[in-house]
């Protein structure tokens, strides 16, 4: 099994302009060791800002093809840890 | 749009030690009638006086050239007018007229041009030097102090051809020092046919610069003279286009995708959206570079064939502000937007597709007002690029 996850961060102007401008930093906060085992790319739109009935809201994370919304820093740092730690037991 | 663009542009040096330039270049377009202006003179000595004479010169002949005037009238005026110089009792100031009409449906240009004691202007046809000698007119004026000769010419440009204009101080640099009898024309002319060999299609800012710069060297980096060079370049427009926003109908889609693929030209994809309809329809990868983090812009992509993709109403905000300051270039973080000015500014035509559709993530009043709407940032960009930057712009909506 792949064990690399696969972190894409979205960068469409919504998303950038209510948090996702720092999720860019992710160096910074989410653990070296843990980043080196990840890809990261940039995104121009998830298109998950669209979805109207969606309860969760700008900025939006695709980590292995699920979309996290409302996201932080801090909420990363742990789903992606989670997410690491699943798929190295 | 034009499908000929008039490239005029020059360099100047002052003398050694001067703040203020004795030799004047000055240009005006008229886009109304069809007609460029580009008039350079040389005022009799240095500094603060001979920036006044040449100023007149260059302001009156401009004025005049706009005119019904015939040129021979034009020179008789411009002479009269100018003052006195107190050391040496006479007026004077050299110059070169060069009134440029242009038809927007013929690619033959017409220049009306006149010379007073510059030296000899230069005519390129692509690499090739060509010899011309215009009709020489005296000009018989009650109070000429010498003989006043006018050569008077009309070119057809096409494109390719160069039209290079100078002062003196060009043809005169090194005088005595590192060449005996000073540059001379015939050395300019070696000098400019050696680098339209090696840069055919060099710009006429690039041309004039390495010109000036040669004759600056020549001179032991300390001018004897005001060394101006202006050049006048017809050539085929470098063409932008700027794709904004999603179609207004889905089905508008391809014919979108279609306009991009024809356009010949930069391209640059201006919105997330976008990119992801152009990623789609064309089957190409987008590719977001991370490398370029700025805390106020979203960092640009690359995707094959195009020459720029960026995120939509943050960017262009931003460039548009830029734009409308002038801001130096040199000055700008290297993000997006840089790219963007970088690619806008070294094109002369810039073609807008603008998409229509309502993007409903902006609707969210928690995000910053700056998001304008899509058409009058566009519109603020064409008119910065129009006004500041004299670029041509053209718009269409999808």
């Amino acid at each position: 099994m792949d064990k690399r996850v696969s972190i894409k961060i979205c960068v469409g102007t919504s998303c950038f302009v209510q948090g996702g401008a720092d999720l860019l930093l992710y160096n910074d906060f989410i653990d070296p060791e843990i980043v080196e085992k990840c890809d990261v790319e940039g995104i121009s739109c998830i298109n998950a800002c669209k979805n109207v009935e969606s309860k969760e809201s700008a900025p939006f994370v695709m980590i292995n093809d699920v979309v996290y919304g409302d996201m932080t820093p801090d909420k990363l740092k742990k789903i992606v840890n989670e997410v690491y730690n699943a798929r190295n037991k | 749009m034009n499908d000929i663009f008039i490239d005029v542009d020059y360099c100047q040096i002052y003398k050694y030690g001067q703040k203020i330039g004795g030799d004047v270049f000055l240009q005006k377009r008229n886009p109304e009638r069809n007609q460029i202006v580009a008039v350079l003179s040389d005022g009799l000595g240095s500094g603060v006086k001979a920036n006044v004479l040449a100023s007149l010169t260059a302001n009156m002949a401009k004025q005049l050239s706009f005119s019904p005037l015939n040129l021979k009238h034009s020179a008789k005026i411009i002479m009269d007018t100018l003052p006195i110089c107190k050391e040496r009792k006479i007026s004077y100031s050299t110059f070169s007229i060069a009134d440029i009409r242009y038809n927007k449906y013929n690619s033959d240009i017409k220049v009306n041009f006149l010379e007073y004691d510059n030296p000899s202007a230069l005519y390129f046809k692509n690499e090739k030097n060509i010899d011309w000698h215009g009709d020489k007119i005296i000009l018989d004026r009650k109070n000429a102090f010498k003989k006043e000769e006018i050569v008077y010419n009309k070119f057809n440009l096409r494109v390719g051809d160069r039209l290079i204009i100078f002062s003196d101080g060009v043809t005169q640099s090194g005088l005595g020092t590192s060449t005996p009898l000073g540059w001379r024309l015939s050395g300019v002319k070696k000098y400019v046919e050696d680098i339209l060999k090696q840069y055919p299609s060099i710009s006429s800012r690039d041309l004039t610069k390495k010109i000036v710069y040669k004759a600056y060297n020549l001179d032991g980096l300390a001018t004897k003279d005001d060394i101006t060079c202006c050049c006048i370049y017809v050539r085929k427009p470098r063409r932008t286009l700027i794709v904004t926003g999603p179609p207004f109908l889905k089905e508008s889609d391809d014919l979108l995708c279609d306009k991009i693929i024809d356009f010949k030209g930069k391209k640059i994809i201006s919105g997330g959206t976008t990119a992801l309809i152009v990623s789609r329809i064309l089957n190409l990868k987008i590719k977001v570079d991370l490398s370029s983090w700025s805390k106020d812009v979203p960092p640009y992509s690359k995707m094959d064939g195009m020459d720029l993709v960026t995120e939509g109403m943050l960017t262009l905000t931003k460039v548009v502000n830029t734009l409308e300051n002038k801001k130096v270039l040199t000055s700008l973080k290297n993000d997006a937007v840089k790219k963007y000015i970088e690619l806008i500014l070294d094109s002369d035509q810039v073609h807008f597709i603008v998409g229509t559709k309502i993007n409903e993530a902006h609707q969210d009043p928690s995000i910053p007002v700056e998001i304008g709407i899509r058409r009058t940032l566009i519109e603020r960009l064409r008119r910065a690029l129009e006004d500041n930057y004299l670029k041509e712009t053209s718009i269409e909506y999808i």
